[in-house]
C-alpha cells in the first residue's frame, strides 16, 4: 500500500506532468478491485481524495445506479446537477425522487450566468438556432466553474458504451494529474437494469414512455427501438454535440480547460463537439468523429446507416468528386492541413463549398496557423481547429495580419463593388 | 503604363503591414524561422550565403523611371550601392538587413511596387518580352493581359502554396524573346483561322535538373477565357502535382508523367465548371486596362535611318552599338535601345546606383519615361528617337554602359552563383567575367556573331545555361568545380534544350574550352550569315565533341 499512500499524500494540483509515481499508483490501484465491485472502487476514491472528489450526474435515465452507490460510500459527497433551465419538468421531479430515495445531503445544482443569458439567450430559442452556444452557457460554462477545484471526479462511464471505452480502467489519470473514477467501467447494460431492479431504483419518469437518454427538452426525442439511444439527442438538428464535457451518463468525459476549447467559430473558442478519427473506429456506430474519406468510401453503407451525426475528414489527395453526393449527409466537413505548405486543402474546401455547395460547418484541422487563415476564410472554410498557442492568441485578439482587399472572388467573399468589374462574382 | 487604383495600393500597403508584422513577429521571437521562412519568400526574402537577399518584382518587365530611381535610392540607402537584375525580370538586393525590409517595401509601395511572390511556391512574376509594347513584329502588346494575369495571381488563396513555385511569361510577337516555352505555362500571342486574337497555351516547360520543353495544352484560348483556363490549369495542379519529392513537384513532372492528353483531359474538365463563370474577362476591362498601356504621343517622323557606316568610321565603338544594341519599333523614327549591362569583365546584371539613376534620367529624357528589364539581364529604352542616339550613346559611355554587345558573345546570362547563392556549387561570374575578357575584342565579337553564352551554378539553372547556345553548368565533383558544357540550346520558338557533349573542366580551362568550340563554328559555318546555333543544327555534335575532348 506505499504507493497508494504516496498518491494520497501528494498535493494534487501541483505537477503537471502525470509523475511516474503517481501512474504507478493509479496502476496498483487499478489491479485492487474486482470487476464489478464499484462501491469499493468509490470508498477508495474518497479515501486518495478526501474533500477533493465531486459527482456530476445528469439525473438521466440511468444515472441512479451510480447515486446508489455514492449514497453507500458517502451521502454528503457533493454531487452536481446541471438546471440548464431547459429540462423537463419530470426530470427536476426525479431529482427530488432520488435525493429522498437515496438521502442524498448535498445535491448542488449549477444554473447558467443570468448575465450570459440576458446577453446571449433573451427569449430563449438559441437551443434553436445555435444549440452549441446554447449548450455552452447553460453547460459547459457552469459546470467549468464547478469543477475546476476538484483534484478528481466521478463518472457514470461504462466500457461497452464505445470501442473506445472498451479498455476504461476504473481509475485514470488526466493530462493535469487529476483523478477521474469509473465505479461503473465494467457494467454491461443488462447489469445496468438488473442493478436497478435488485436495488428497487425509482426510474426516470420518461423512460417507460421511450425516452433512453435523457437531456434537455427542447433536444430530446423518443428513441426507436433498437436505435442507439443517443440517436434521440438533437435529432434533426444540425447540432454536434453539447459542451460534450458533460457525458449524459452523469459524468464529465474530459475536465475543462481553456486549452481545450479548440474549435474557434463565429469570433469565439468554443468547446469542439467533435473528435478525432482513430484507428479501429467502427464507421458504422461512430458519432461526432469525422470519417476519413478513404474510410467512408471502403464502408459508404455503413456510414450512410449509422445514426449519428458524423462528419467527413477531407486530406490531401482525397478526390472531393467521389463525395459530392453524400456531402449533404455529414454534419461537418473538416479540411486536413497536414502541414501548412501543403495547399491542396485551399482547392478542395473551393470545390466543396463553391462548386458542390455545401452548407454546413467547414473546418480546418492540422496545422492551422495565423498566416494561413485568411486564406482559408477566402476560400470558404469558417471553423478552425488551432493548437498553436500564438495563433490562439491571435484570434482571440483579433489580431491576425491579414491583407483585406484582394482581387479574386473567392470562396464566399465579393471583391467591392467598383473595383474590379471583371472579377467580381456574377449575381 | 500601368498606374495603381486606389485599390491597388490599398493591397500592397496592406500587404506590407502584414509582413512588417511578421518580421517584427520573427524579430521578437513569436515565430520560428521555420514559420517565418515561407512568409518571407511569399514576400520575395530568401536567406543567403551571406545574408538575405531581396528580389523585388518588376511586373512584366515594365518601370518607369521613378521607380527605378527608387531601386536606386534603395541601393543607397539599404545595400551596397549596387542591385542585380535577373532573368526573371526582378531585382535583387543582396544585403539588406532584416529589420530595415519593412521600410525598404514601404518604399517600393510609395512608387508601386512590391515583393509579392517573387519567390515561394506561389505564381511568380509575370515576365514577358521587353519589347513589348514597341517591337515592330508584335501581334498584340502582352501588357495589358500580363497586368490583369498579376491581379488575378496576386494573392490569389487557392494558389499560394502550390507544390512548387509557378512561372508564367507571355509573348506577344512572332519572335518569342520570353522563352515561354521553359515557363510551367507559356502564353503565345496567335491568330486564329477566324481572324481572333487569342492566346497559344504552352505547359510544362522549365530549365532546371529536369530541361523540359513545354507542351501545346491549347492552340486558342480567347481572351476572355484565358483567366478561367489558367485557373483549371493551376487547380490541377494544385491538386495532382507532386509534394513528394520537391524536384519532381514542377507542373512539367506532372504533364511528363501522366501524359498531355490526359493533363489536357483534366484541365479541360475543370475547365468546364469554370468556364463562362466570374473569371469571364469582358472586352471593356480589357480595354480599360488596354488605355493604360496606350501608345505614348509619338511623333509624326520620316523613317530616317542612320549610316552606320560613316559613324562607324568616326566612333567605331558608337558603329558597334548602333549595330546590335538597337530594336526595330513599330513607329518610324523610333527604336528601342538595349542599355547592355554587360560591360567586359562585369557582373552580368549588376547595376550600381548612380547607373540606374542616369538610365531613369535617360529614359524620362527620351523614352517616355518608360524602362523595361529584359530576361537577358539588361535594360531597355523601348521608345527612343532614332535623332537621340548619340545622345543617349554619350551618356552610357559616361556611366560605363555602353558596350555594343546586345546579343554577342559577351552579352552573356550569369546567375549569382557560389558567390551569392546558398545552393550554388560553382562561381558564375567569374567565369563569366574571364570570358567576356577573352572575347573582348570588337572584331572578334562581330566575327563570332549571334552567341548566347548561358552560365549556371548549380542545376537550379537560373542562368538558362540548357537553354544557352553554349550553355555552361557548375557542378560539384568529389569536391572541387567543375564545369560541365552544353551546346544547341535555344529559348525561341525553335525551342531546344542544350547537349552535354563529355565530362566537365576545371574553371581555368573553361575559357579555351568556349574558344575551341568557337573556332570549329566559324572553321564549319557556311558564310558569315549562318549564326552558331543555326550552324550546329547542321553538322551536329561532333565536330563541337571533337573540339572540346578531341577525337580520342
Ligand atoms: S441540450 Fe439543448 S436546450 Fe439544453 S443546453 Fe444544450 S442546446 Fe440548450
Ligand atoms: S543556378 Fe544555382 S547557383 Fe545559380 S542562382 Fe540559381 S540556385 Fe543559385
Amino acid at each position: 500500500m506505499a504507493t497508494v499512500s504516496a498518491v494520497a499524500s501528494s498535493p494534487l494540483h501541483s505537477a503537471h506532468k502525470p509523475d511516474p509515481l503517481r501512474q504507478l499508483g493509479i496502476m496498483s490501484l487499478n489491479g485492487m478491485f474486482d470487476e464489478m465491485d464499484g462501491v469499493a472502487v468509490l470508498k477508495q476514491a474518497k479515501e486518495i481524495l478526501p474533500d477533493d472528489l465531486a459527482i456530476v450526474s445528469s439525473f438521466g435515465a440511468d444515472s441512479a445506479v451510480l447515486l446508489h452507490m455514492v449514497a453507500q460510500v458517502d451521502v454528503a459527497l457533493p454531487v452536481y446537477f446541471l438546471e440548464t433551465g431547459k429540462h423537463f419538468a419530470e426530470t427536476l421531479t426525479y431529482v427530488e425522487t432520488l435525493k429522498q430515495h437515496l438521502g442524498l445531503t448535498n445535491i448542488i445544482t449549477l444554473v447558467p450566468d443570468p448575465k450570459d443569458l440576458a446577453r446571449f439567450d433573451p427569449n430563449g430559442d438559441l437551443w434553436e438556432n445555435d444549440p452549441d452556444s446554447c449548450c455552452h452557457i447553460r453547460k459547459t460554462e457552469p459546470l467549468d466553474a464547478a469543477m475546476e477545484g476538484y483534484g478528481g471526479w466521478v463518472t457514470g462511464r461504462k466500457r461497452y458504451q464505445t470501442k473506445e471505452r472498451g479498455v476504461l480502467p476504473h481509475f485514470e489519470l488526466t493530462s493535469d494529474d487529476r483523478i477521474k473514477v469509473n465505479p461503473l467501467a465494467y457494467f454491461s447494460d443488462v447489469e445496468v437494469n438488473a442493478y436497478k431492479l435488485k436495488h428497487g431504483l425509482p426510474e426516470h419518469p420518461l423512460f417507460a414512455k421511450g425516452y433512453k437518454s435523457i437531456g434537455c427538452a427542447p433536444c430530446t426525442t423518443i428513441v426507436a427501438e433498437g436505435e442507439d439511444p443517443r440517436a434521440g439527442r438533437w435529432r434533426g438538428l444540425n447540432k454536434k454535440e453539447c459542451g460534450i464535457h458533460f457525458d449524459f451518463n452523469g459524468a464529465i468525459a474530459k475536465p475543462m480547460a481553456a486549452e481545450d476549447l479548440t474549435l474557434f467559430k463565429d469570433g469565439a473558442f468554443i468547446a469542439d463537439p467533435f473528435r478525432v478519427w482513430t484507428e479501429g473506429d467502427d464507421p458504422a456506430s461512430v458519432r461526432y468523429t469525422h470519417i476519413p474519406v478513404t474510410v467512408f468510401l471502403a464502408n459508404r453503407d455503413a456510414v450512410l446507416a449509422n445514426p449519428h451525426p458524423v462528419g467527413l475528414l477531407v486530406s490531401p489527395g482525397d478526390r472531393v468528386e467521389d463525395v459530392e453526393k453524400d456531402l449533404g449527409r455529414f454534419a461537418s466537413v473538416a479540411i486536413n492541413f497536414p502541414g501548412f505548405t501543403d495547399g491542396r486543402g485551399y482547392s478542395s474546401a473551393r470545390m466543396i463549398v463553391e462548386r458542390y455547395g455545401y452548407k454546413g460547418e467547414v473546418r480546418a484541422v492540422g496545422d492551422v496557423l495565423a498566416d494561413q487563415i485568411p486564406l482559408m476564410r477566402r476560400c470558404g472554410i469558417e471553423a478552425f481547429v488551432v493548437k498553436h498557442e500564438p495563433t490562439r492568441k491571435a484570434l482571440e485578439a483579433g489580431a491576425l495580419a491579414t491583407v483585406d482587399v484582394f482581387y479574386q472572388p473567392v470562396g464566399k467573399t465579393e471583391v467591392p463593388l467598383g473595383t474590379r468589374p471583371f472579377l467580381r462574382r456574377a449575381v | 503604363m500601368y498606374k495603381y487604383d486606389e485599390y491597388d495600393q490599398q493591397m500592397v500597403d496592406a500587404r506590407v503591414a502584414e509582413f512588417s508584422d511578421q518580421v517584427r513577429r520573427r524579430l521578437a521571437g513569436e515565430i520560428t524561422e521555420d514559420q517565418f521562412k515561407p512568409l518571407r519568400l511569399m514576400n520575395g526574402l530568401y536567406l543567403q550565403l551571406h545574408a538575405y537577399m531581396l528580389r523585388v518584382a518588376v511586373p512584366y518587365g515594365t518601370m518607369s523611371s521613378k521607380q527605378l530611381r527608387m531601386l536606386g535610392h534603395i541601393a543607397r540607402t539599404y545595400d551596397r550601392n549596387y542591385g542585380h537584375f535577373t532573368t526573371r525580370q526582378n531585382i535583387q538586393f543582396n544585403w539588406p538587413k532584416l529589420r530595415d525590409i519593412p521600410k525598404i517595401l514601404e518604399l517600393l509601395a510609395s512608387v508601386e511596387m512590391h515583393a509579392i511572390q517573387t519567390s515561394g511556391n506561389c505564381i511568380r512574376n509575370i515576365t514577358t518580352d521587353q519589347f513589348a509594347g514597341a517591337a515592330a513584329d508584335e501581334i498584340l502588346d502582352p501588357r495589358p493581359v500580363a497586368e490583369i494575369l498579376r491581379q488575378w495571381s496576386s494573392l490569389h488563396p487557392e494558389f499560394l502554396y502550390l507544390p512548387r513555385k509557378f512561372k508564367i511569361a507571355m509573348s506577344g510577337a512572332t519572335h518569342d524573346r520570353a522563352a515561354i516555352r521553359f515557363h510551367d505555362i507559356g502564353l503565345q500571342a496567335t491568330t486564329n483561322a477566324e481572324g481572333e486574337i487569342g492566346w497559344e497555351v504552352w505547359v510544362g516547360g522549365g530549365l532546371g535538373r529536369t530541361p523540359i520543353i513545354g507542351k501545346l495544352i491549347n492552340p486558342h484560348v480567347p481572351h476572355e477565357h484565358l483567366l478561367a483556363y489558367l485557373e483549371s490549369i493551376l487547380r490541377v495542379y494544385n491538386r495532382y502535382g507532386r509534394r513528394d519529392n520537391k524536384y519532381k513537384a514542377r507542373i512539367k513532372i506532372l504533364v511528363h508523367e501522366e501524359g498531355i492528353d490526359n493533363i489536357r483531359a483534366q484541365v479541360e474538365e475543370e475547365f468546364s465548371h469554370v468556364k463562362g463563370g466570374v473569371l469571364t474577362l469582358p472586352q471593356d476591362e480589357l480595354d480599360r486596362i488596354g488605355a493604360y498601356f496606350a501608345a505614348p504621343a509619338f511623333e509624326r517622323l520620316n523613317s530616317s535611318a542612320i549610316d552606320v557606316a560613316r559613324e562607324k568610321i568616326i566612333n567605331p565603338s558608337y558603329g558597334r552599338w548602333l549595330d546590335n544594341n538597337l530594336n526595330a519599333h513599330q513607329r518610324p523614327g523610333y527604336v528601342s535601345v538595349t542599355v547592355s549591362l554587360k560591360p567586359i569583365g562585369g557582373a552580368p546584371g549588376d547595376a550600381t546606383s548612380e547607373q540606374m539613376e542616369a538610365i531613369a534620367d535617360l529614359a524620362e529624357r527620351y523614352s517616355f519615361d518608360e524602362l523595361r528589364v529584359s530576361h537577358e539581364q539588361n535594360l531597355v529604352l523601348p521608345h527612343v528617337k532614332i535623332a537621340d542616339l548619340p545622345a543617349i550613346y554619350e551618356k552610357l559611355v559616361e556611366i560605363g554602359f555602353a558596350e555594343g554587345n546586345a546579343g554577342l558573345i559577351t552579352d552573356m546570362i550569369a546567375c549569382p552563383g557560389l558567390d551569392f547563392c546558398a545552393l550554388a556549387n560553382a562561381r558564375s561570374i567569374p567565369i563569366a567575367q574571364e570570358l567576356s575578357r577573352k572575347f573582348a575584342a570588337p572584331e572578334r565579337q562581330k566575327q563570332i556573331g549571334d552567341l548566347k553564352i548561358k552560365i549556371s551554378g548549380c542545376i537550379n539553372a537560373c542562368g538558362h545555361h540548357h537553354v544557352g547556345h553554349i550553355g555552361i553548368l557548375g557542378v560539384e565533383k568529389k569536391g572541387t568545380e567543375l564545369y560541365q558544357i552544353t551546346v544547341g540550346g535555344d529559348a525561341t520558338e525553335q525551342a531546344s534544350i542544350g547537349d552535354i557533349l563529355g565530362h566537365g573542366f576545371v574553371a581555368e580551362d573553361v575559357p579555351d574550352a568556349i574558344e575551341r568550340l568557337v573556332d570549329t563554328y566559324i572553321a564549319r559555318r557556311e558564310s558569315e550569315a549562318e549564326p552558331f546555333i543555326a550552324a550546329f543544327r547542321r553538322l551536329g555534335k561532333e565536330p563541337f565533341k571533337e573540339a572540346l575532348y578531341g577525337n580520342g
